[in-house]
């Protein structure tokens, strides 16, 4: 785990709009493959993953957890958060909020991941997280550690 | 009883489930344990209910004769709490 924070500034961006889900998938995992947490064979998975089992990793309205087998192309437990500010469409859902997960195994995440999703939880914060600045975003996870 | 929260992975989705889940179910005072885990390991995997995607309630129903219920919002309590009280009421005949 890198730095001292879940998800990290440079872990989280803010765009008007993607051209497609896949393109999402990948610049929503870029800061992830920049610092090595993940390669691109990890990037690759989550794709062929949406494209196998649909699209069952939107589990709210506009979120997506991307994520694929762990420990396959993963080197360190990771997150990165993408928001678009126009809705894409991912195999029929309309996602707004991409959160990458890269998890080593099947266990060492699990607290990470739960303190992270209890932030998605707070309804305020989702609002937060779907219109917010990126400021406003980064605020949100800044102290998960 | 057991409940089992299944995604494709059993490592991100399902673990959301679960949390949502743990939440209803100390909130309803039900006396069951939930967990969560991938679609391959849910197959060979006895629960009294499992909760899942829409995308893999088919495959899992193959696999055991035990209700399995779509859930769409992972993090909605309201949704997962209907499915719960839809479980609790069939074991009420």
């Amino acid at each position: 785990m890198k730095g001292t924070s879940l998800i990290a500034k440079d872990d989280i961006q803010v765009v008007d709009s993607v051209t497609d889900w896949k393109n999402a998938v990948r610049l929503a995992s870029k800061p992830l493959l920049k610092d090595h947490t993940i390669t691109k064979e990890y990037v690759d998975n989550m794709i062929q993953s949406v494209e196998d089992n649909g699209p069952y990793m939107v589990i709210a309205d506009y979120f997506a957890l991307m994520h694929a087998r762990p420990g396959e192309g993963v080197n360190n437990l990771g997150m990165s958060l993408l928001t678009t500010k126009r809705a894409f469409d991912l195999e029929g859902k309309p996602v707004k909020i991409v959160l990458v997960l890269a998890a080593t195994d099947n266990k060492s995440h699990l607290a990470s991941l739960q303190k992270v999703m209890s932030v998605f939880m707070d309804d305020a914060a989702y609002q937060t997280v779907l219109n917010g600045s990126r400021e406003e975003i980064v605020n949100l996870f800044e102290g998960l550690e | 009883m057991k409940f089992l929260a299944v995604c494709g992975f059993g490592v991100g989705s399902s673990m959301v489930l679960k949390m949502t889940l743990d939440k209803v179910v100390a909130q309803l005072g039900i006396d069951a344990t939930v967990e969560n885990t991938d679609i391959a390991t849910a197959k060979a995997t006895k629960a009294d209910a499992y909760f899942t995607s829409a995308e893999l309630v088919k495959d899992l129903k193959q696999s055991t004769d035990n209700p399995v219920y779509p859930i769409k919002r992972y993090m909605n309590k309201d949704e997962v709490e209907a499915a719960v009280k839809k479980y609790l009421a069939t074991k009420e005949d």
